[in-house]
C-alpha cells in the first residue's frame, strides 16, 4: 500500500536516441506504453462511443439489468441497465485522471521540497527532512481514513466545490498529493546535493545565476529522469490505491464512476454477474501492471545501473 | 501480446472459479452458525439499542412484552398484559394534575436467572433505578424516566406509575429487566457501570441470562457462542450450540455461507436484498430463501424551506415522475412493495383508501409546467428568472442499494427536466450532522424502522422539527408544519375508543399522501438465507428479531 | 552507537507525541460525532439527553482540553475505555496485537523465503526465459487489487474446493486439543494473500539487488580469478545483496499493516488494521489513538531496523556516517 519506493539515482544528461533505443528493447514496457495510450484514448473517446452506440452512460434500464453482451451493449449491463462498456470508459476516465493528476501534483510537491532541501542544505534541509521522516512515519491508510472523513465545508471551501458531483475525485487527488510526494522530494534531494558541487553549477553561481534560476536552468533538467520513472510508477499505484479505498467506502463516490468503484459494487454481485466483477478488475490489473512495465522500462533506458 | 496472454488466462480462472461450488454436507445439526454482519459493542441490554446486540440478547433473554409474528403485544416474562377494563391498569392524575396511568404487571412464576436465583421485583425496582441514572450512560433514559414510581407488592407482582397516558400503555417493551443480585455491586458508581457491568466483564455468568440459550463464550469481534440455558421454563430449544458469527464484508459472509462455515444468514442483520436476489440466482437449490417485507419506510425526506419544494405541485411532480413499480418488480422481485405513505399496508391501521401517485411523466410535466418550471434548456427546466430546477439528492455513502436506486431515479427525474445531482455523505456526517441538522439542501433519502401501529409523532409534528434552540432533536427533518396533522397526532395518542382512533389514523394517512412532505418510496424487506434442514424461523417484519423465538427453530431431514 | 540510539529513540517519541496529536486533532474535524448518530436514530433522544451522553464521553470539551487530559491519563499509564468495545484498550489491544503480528510475521517470513532464492535465480540467468516469467509474476503480484485477490482465493480455495475455511478465526472452545489447530487452519488464506502481495516486490528488489552487486569489480574479480558462481553468489554477493533489501523489508513494516488491514476485513482476522480502521470511523478516540501509536511505532521501529542493518551488514558505514547521511 505503499504509493511508490524507488531508489533510482542517475546523473549527467542522457541523449535522446539511445534513451528510445535501450527503451525499445525492453519489449514489455513498450507493449504497456501502447496499452497505456489505447487505453487513454478509448477512454477519451468515450463520448463518441456514446454516439455510435446511440446510449448514453447514465441511461438506466431496470427491464435491462445485467444483459448479456449485445450489438446495443457489446459488453453487457449493469446492475440497473447501463452499459457496461460505456462505464469502463467513463471509470478510466477518473481512475486515470485521477493517477495522472494525483502523481503529477505529488511529483511538483517533492520536487519543489527536495530542491530546496537539496540545494540550499543546512538547516532548511535538515528541517524538511525531519518533515518528511515524519510524514514517512505516519501509518498511511489510517490517516486517509480520516483525511477521507472530513469536512470539506470546515476547511473553508467554498460550496461550489465542497458540493459538486466530482468532490471525491478532487479529494482523492488531493490526499494522495498530501501524502505521496516523499519519494520524489528525497530523490530529487540527493540529486540536487550532487549536483550542487558539480563544475557547471559552480560556475553558474560564481557568475552570479540566481538561486532559483540555477535550479530551474541547471539542475532540474539534470534530475528529470528519476522523477519521470518514479511519477510513472506511481500513477499505477495510485490506480490501485484507488480500488483499496473505494473497497473501504473513502474512494470515489457514485455517480462519478470509477474502475475501483464499480469493482467494489460489483463484488456483491459476484455470484450471479461475475462479469461486472471481471471488467473493472481486469482494467486495474492492466493498467496498473502496464504502469509498472512502462516505469520498469524507462527505469532501465535512462539509468542501466540503477536499481529497478 | 504477453500482456493479453495473461489476461484472459486470468478471465478463464475466475470463470473457473465461479462455476461452482462443492456442496456441504450439514453433519452436525446439533451445533446451528448464524453469521451476521456486525458485532455488538456490549453486552449490556439497557446501555443502547443495537440490532447486533438485541439479536443475540434475543436468545438468552426475553423482554417484558413484545410484539410477535402477527404484530400483535404479548407478554414474554409477564402473565398478562395489563389492562383498564380488568383494573390492571388505571388511570390516575400525575403530581402536575395531568393524566397518567399506573399498571400492574406480575413476572411469570417460573422465571429465573441461569444461576437458579428466581427473577423478582427487586430486580424490576434496580432496572429502574439504574435506567434513570443520568450518569450511567443508558441512551433510552425517557423509558425509565416516564416512570415515576414503582409499588412492589410481592415477590413477583409490581405496579408502575408512569406519568403520561397515551392508549399503547401496556406495551414496556423495552423494558430490560437486569439483575439486581449480580449487578448491584457493579453499580455503586453509576458513572463506571456501563464499563464495570457484569455483562461486560464476565460476559458468561449464568446469573445474566435467563433465555432458553445462555452466552458461554465470547471472542470480542469474532463470535458468540451460546448454549441451552438449565433453568429456561419454556419449551427446550433443540441445538446444543448456537454460535454467531459476525463477518463484515458481505461478499465474505455469502462465501461463508457457501464453504458451510456458518450455516444461516440471519436476515435482520444480513445481507442487502439485492445481494440476496443476486445470490439466489446462482445458489437457489442450496437454501431456503425468505423475503419478509415489514417495518423498514424507505423514503426520501424532502426539505420544505426550499423554495422549489415548498410548492406542492412541484412535490406531486416528483413522485409521478419516478418508476418506483420497476424499481420494486425489477430491483427488488417484487419483495419491497412500493410505499403510497409510512404506514405499512400490513399493519392494522392502514387506511386502504390513501391517496397515491402512480407513475405518470406526462402528469409530471404538467405540474412542473404550471409551476412555473416551463422553460426547457437542454433537457432542464427554468423558470421566469432563469433558474434552473435543480435539486440536490443526498443519501448514505457505501450503501449498494440505495446509490443505484439514486441513480435510477435520477435518471428518471431528467426525463421530465428535473436536474437531480447527487451527493453522498458517510453515515456518521448525514445520520449525525446533515439530516439532524437540516442542512441537506433538497433531498434526503434513508429507511425509518418502527414497531406495529407507531404513532409518527417524531417526525410529523410540527413540535419536532429540529432546531439549533431545542438541541436538534426530533426527527421531522423536512420540517413539514401542519396545524390539523398536529392535531390529529395529539389525539391519535389518547383517543382509546378504536372506531375513533382509526379515522384519526385515517386522517393521518390522507394529510400525508395530500401534502408529501415525503417521498414516499417502499417498504424494505429482510433476506433470511437458510439451510434446507433449518425450520421454524420466521421473519416478523418489524424491529423485533426471529431470535425471540429460537426454541421453536428446529431440523429436519 | 548508544549515542545513536538514545538519539533515534528520543527523535521517535517526539515524532509519536506529535502525531498523536495530529490524529487527535484530524479526528476531530470529521463531522457528526457519535452521540448525534444515536440522537438522529432514536427518536426519544432529547437535547438534555445527548448534552448528559456527550458530558459523559468528554465530547462536550474542546479538542485540546481533551487531548491534554487523554495524554495526562496515559503518561500515567491509563488508556482508559473504549467506547465501541466498551473494554479498557489495553484489554482490546492486547487480544489483538498477536493475530496481526502472528499474521504479518508468517507473511513477512514466508515472502522473504520465496524471494530471496526466486531473486537470486533471476538475477544469475537475467533475460532469460525463466527470468521473465518471475518478473511478470512479482508484477502480477503488486499489480492486482488486494481485496479482489482476498476473494479469489476465498472462491478457490473455500467455496470450490473446500479445502479451508473462508474466514473468521476459527470458533473451537479455547483450551481444547482443536483449537491450535483451527486457528493455523483459520491463518492459512489471509497468511497466503499477504504473501502474494509483498513477495512480488521483494522478489524484484532480491533480483535487482543480486544483479548490481554482481556487476561490482570485487565479484568480477572474483569470477575472474576462477571462483564459481554458487561459491560467490553466498560467500560474496548474497551480503551485499542482501543490504538493500533489509532496508525496504524494514521500512515496508508500516505498509504491511496498512495491507493487513484489506485482508483482516476480508477474512474476518481479528488484528490491529480492522481495530483501528474501525475505532476511527466510531470515533473511538482512546482505542484509536493506542492503535495509531503501535502502528507508528511499528513503522518507526522499522526504520530503526533498517539504519541497524546497514551497520551491520556494511562494514564501510558507521553509526556516524549514518547519522550525518539523515
Amino acid at each position: 500500500m505503499t504509493l511508490v519506493d524507488t531508489t533510482g539515482s542517475t546523473t549527467g544528461t542522457v541523449r535522446g536516441t539511445r534513451l528510445s533505443r535501450r527503451f525499445l528493447q525492453h519489449r514489455l514496457a513498450v507493449a504497456s506504453a501502447g496499452i497505456i495510450v489505447v487505453l487513454a484514448l478509448l477512454s477519451l473517446a468515450a463520448p463518441a462511443v456514446e454516439w455510435l452506440l446511440g446510449t448514453s452512460a447514465a441511461t438506466t434500464n431496470l427491464f435491462d439489468r445485467t444483459a448479456a453482451p449485445s450489438w446495443q451493449h457489446p459488453l453487457g449491463t449493469d446492475e440497473i441497465g447501463r452499459d457496461l462498456l460505456l462505464r469502463l470508459l467513463y471509470g478510466g476516465r477518473v481512475s486515470l485522471a485521477a493517477g495522472l493528476v494525483a502523481a503529477i501534483a505529488s511529483a511538483v510537491i517533492g520536487t519543489f521540497i527536495g530542491l530546496l532541501a537539496g540545494f540550499y542544505g543546512g538547516r532548511l534541509d535538515a528541517l524538511l527532512m525531519r518533515f518528511t521522516d515524519g510524514v514517512i512515519a505516519l501509518p498511511l491508510l489510517p490517516l486517509l481514513i480520516v483525511l477521507a472523513a472530513i469536512d470539506l465545508n470546515k476547511l473553508g471551501l467554498p460550496p461550489s466545490i465542497a458540493q459538486s458531483e466530482n468532490v471525491s475525485l478532487y479529494r482523492i487527488i488531493l490526499i494522495i498529493a498530501l501524502v505521496g510526494w516523499t519519494t520524489v522530494a528525497r530523490l530529487v534531494r540527493v540529486e540536487a546535493l550532487s549536483m550542487r558541487s558539480r563544475e557547471f553549477v559552480l560556475a553558474a553561481v560564481a557568475q552570479g545565476s540566481g538561486s532559483a534560476r540555477i535550479m530551474w536552468v541547471h539542475i532540474l533538467p539534470n534530475i528529470v529522469s528519476p522523477i519521470i520513472v518514479a511519477t510513472t510508477l506511481s500513477i499505477g499505484n495510485i490506480v490501485l490505491f484507488e480500488s483499496v479505498l473505494s473497497f473501504l467506502g473513502l474512494g470515489i463516490q457514485p455517480p462519478l464512476p470509477s474502475w475501483g468503484n464499480m469493482l467494489t459494487n460489483a463484488q456483491e454481485v459476484i455470484w450471479s454477474s461475475p462479469q461486472l466483477a471481471i471488467w473493472p478488475g481486469l482494467m486495474i490489473f492492466i493498467t496498473v501492471i502496464a504502469f509498472n512495465f512502462l516505469g520498469d522500462g524507462l527505469q532501465d533506458a535512462m539509468d542501466p545501473r540503477a536499481i529497478d | 501480446m504477453r500482456m493479453r496472454l495473461s489476461s484472459a488466462a486470468f478471465a478463464a480462472l475466475l470463470a473457473v472459479l465461479l462455476t461452482g461450488p462443492t456442496a456441504h454436507a450439514a453433519e452436525l445439526k446439533d451445533e446451528l452458525v448464524i453469521g451476521i454482519s456486525q458485532f455488538p459493542g456490549n453486552f449490556n441490554p439497557n446501555i443502547d439499542s443495537m440490532l447486533a446486540k438485541s439479536y443475540i440478547l434475543a436468545m438468552a433473554r426475553r423482554p417484558f412484552t413484545v410484539y410477535d409474528k402477527d404484530w400483535r403485544l404479548i407478554c414474554m416474562l409477564c402473565t398478562e398484559l395489563p389492562d383498564l377494563e380488568r383494573g390492571t391498569a388505571r388511570i390516575e392524575p400525575t403530581a402536575e394534575g395531568k393524566k397518567g396511568i399506573a399498571l400492574t404487571y406480575t413476572i411469570r412464576p417460573d422465571a429465573v436467572w441461569g444461576d437458579g436465583t428466581p427473577i423478582t421485583t427487586d430486580d424490576v425496582l434496580f432496572t429502574w433505578q439504574a435506567g434513570r441514572e443520568p450518569t450511567t450512560g443508558i441512551s433510552n433514559l425517557e423509558l425509565y424516566d416516564r416512570i415515576t414510581s414503582i409499588d412492589q407488592h410481592d415477590d413477583k407482582t409490581f405496579t408502575m406509575h408512569v406519568n403520561k397516558f397515551t392508549c399503547d400503555y401496556a406495551g414496556i417493551n423495552d423494558f430490560e429487566v437486569l439483575p439486581a443480585h449480580v449487578d448491584r455491586a457493579n453499580f455503586a458508581e453509576p458513572a463506571e457501570y456501563k464499563n464495570r457491568s457484569a455483562y461486560e466483564t464476565d460476559t458468561t455468568n449464568p446469573g445474566l441470562w435467563f433465555g432458553p440459550y445462555r452466552v458461554t463464550q465470547v471472542v470480542f469481534g469474532s463470535h458468540v457462542v451460546l448454549e441451552p440455558n438449565p433453568t429456561w421454563w419454556g419449551k427446550k430449544p433443540q441445538f446444543k450450540r448456537v454460535v454467531v458469527k459476525a463477518i463484515e464484508n458481505t461478499a465474505a459472509l455469502t462465501a461463508n455461507l457457501l464453504s458451510g462455515d456458518i450455516d444461516y444468514i440471519a436476515g435482520e442483520l444480513g445481507l442487502l436484498l439485492d445481494q440476496a436476489l443476486a445470490f439466489e440466482k446462482r445458489h437457489g437449490d442450496k437454501f431456503d430463501f425468505s423475503y419478509k417485507s415489514g417495518l423498514i419506510y424507505e423514503h426520501i425526506d424532502l426539505n420544505l424551506d426550499n423554495p422549489i419544494l415548498a410548492d406542492r405541485r412541484v412535490r406531486r411532480a416528483l413522485v409521478h415522475a419516478i418508476d418506483r413499480g420497476a424499481i420494486s418488480q425489477q430491483l427488488f422481485e417484487g419483495h419491497q412493495p412500493v410505499a403510497h405513505g409510512q404506514t405499512n399496508p400490513l399493519d392494522r391501521v392502514y387506511f386502504k383508501d390513501t391517496p397515491s401517485y402512480a407513475f405518470d411523466p406526462a402528469r409530471a410535466a404538467q405540474l412542473l409546467d404550471e409551476a412555473g418550471w416551463d422553460t426547457l434548456k437542454d433537457g432542464i427546466r427554468y423558470n421566469d428568472r432563469g433558474e434552473p430546477l435543480q435539486l440536490e439528492l443526498m443519501t448514505t455513502a457505501g450503501n449498494k442499494t440505495r446509490e443505484l436506486v439514486q441513480q435510477v431515479l435520477q435518471a428518471d427525474w431528467r426525463k421530465v427536466g428535473v436536474d437531480v445531482r447527487i451527493r453522498n455523505e458517510p453515515a456518521r456526517v448525514y445520520f449525525g450532522q446533515t439530516l439532524r441538522e437540516r442542512k441537506f439542501r433538497a433531498m434526503g433519502m434513508y429507511a425509518w424502522i418502527s414497531s406495529p401501529e407507531n404513532i409518527p409523532r417524531t417526525t410529523l409534528h410540527s413540535t419536532m422539527i429540529p432546531t439549533a434552540d431545542n438541541g436538534w432533536s426530533g426527527q421531522n427533518f423536512p420540517a413539514f408544519r401542519n396545524d390539523e396533522l398536529d392535531t390529529v397526532l395529539d389525539d391519535m395518542e389518547t383517543e382509546c375508543d378504536a372506531s375513533k382512533n382509526q379515522a384519526l389514523w385515517n386522517r393521518m394517512q390522507e394529510i400525508y399522501a395530500t401534502e408529501l412532505p415525503v417521498l414516499p418510496l417502499y417498504f424494505r424487506a429482510n433476506p433470511y438465507i437458510l439451510p434446507k434442514w433449518l425450520k421454524g424461523v420466521e421473519p416478523t417484519g418489524h424491529q423485533y428479531p426471529t431470535a425471540l423465538w429460537i426454541e421453536d427453530w428446529h431440523t429436519v431431514n | 552507537m548508544l549515542r545513536f540510539v538514545s538519539g533515534r529513540l528520543i527523535e521517535s517519541l517526539i515524532v509519536l507525541l506529535a502525531l498523536s496529536f495530529i490524529i487527535y486533532w484530524l479526528m476531530g474535524l470529521m463531522p457528526g460525532d457519535p452521540i448525534d448518530i444515536m440522537i438522529a436514530s432514536d427518536p426519544n433522544l432529547t437535547a438534555a439527553d445527548a448534552q448528559r451522553l456527550k458530558a459523559l464521553y468528554g465530547l462536550d470539551q474542546p479538542i485540546f482540553e481533551r487531548y491534554l487530559n487523554w495524554i495526562g491519563s496515559a503518561l500515567e499509564g491509563n488508556f482508559g475505555y473504549s467506547r465501541l468495545h466498551t473494554r479498557p484498550v489495553m484489554e482490546v489491544v492486547g487480544a489483538r496485537l498477536p493475530n496481526t503480528v502472528l499474521l504479518l510475521g508468517l507473511s513477512l517470513v514466508l515472502a522473504l523465503a520465496i524471494a530471496v532464492p526466486v531473486g537470486i535465480y533471476a538475477a544469475l540467468k537475467p533475460y532469460s526465459q525463466l527470468d521473465y516469467i518471475i518478473n511478470l509474476t512479482c508484477f502480477a503480484g503488486i499489480s492486482v487489487p488486494p481485496f479482489w485477490l482476498a476473494l479469489l482465493l476465498i472462491i478457490l480455495f473455500a467455496v470450490t474446493l473446500g479445502w479451508l475455511p473462508a474466514g473468521g478465526m476459527g470458533h473451537v472452545v479455547a483450551g481444547s486439543s482443536g483449537a491450535f489447530g483451527a486457528r493455523l487452519e483459520h491463518l492459512i488464506l489471509p497468511t497466503a494473500t499477504l504473501t502474494l502481495l509483498t513477495v512480488g516486490g521483494f522478489t524484484r528488489f532480491m533480483r535487482a539487488s543480486m544483479l548490481q552487486t554482481l556487476r561490482q569489480d570485487f565479484i568480477r574479480t572474483a569470477r575472474a580469478k576462477g571462483v564459481s558462481l554458487s561459491r560467490m553468489v553466498a560467500a560474496h554477493a548474497l551480503r551485499n545483496a542482501l543490504l538493500p533489501l533489509v532496508t525496504v523489508v524494514a521500512l515496508s513494516f508500516g505498509a504491511m499493516f496498512s495491507g493487513a488491514l484489506i485482508t483482516e476485513t476480508m477474512f474476518s482476522w481479528l488484528g490491529m488494521g480492522k481495530m483501528i480502521y474501525d475505532s476511527i470511523l466510531g470515533n473511538d478516540y482512546n482505542l484509536a489513538l493506542v492503535g495509531l501509536m503501535f502502528a507508528t511505532g511499528l513503522t518507526l521501529l522499522g526504520n530503526f531496523l533498517a539504519d541497524v542493518a546497514y551497520v551491520w551488514l556494511d562494514p564501510r558505514i558507521t553509526f556516524v556516517s549514518l547519522e550525518q547521511r539523515r
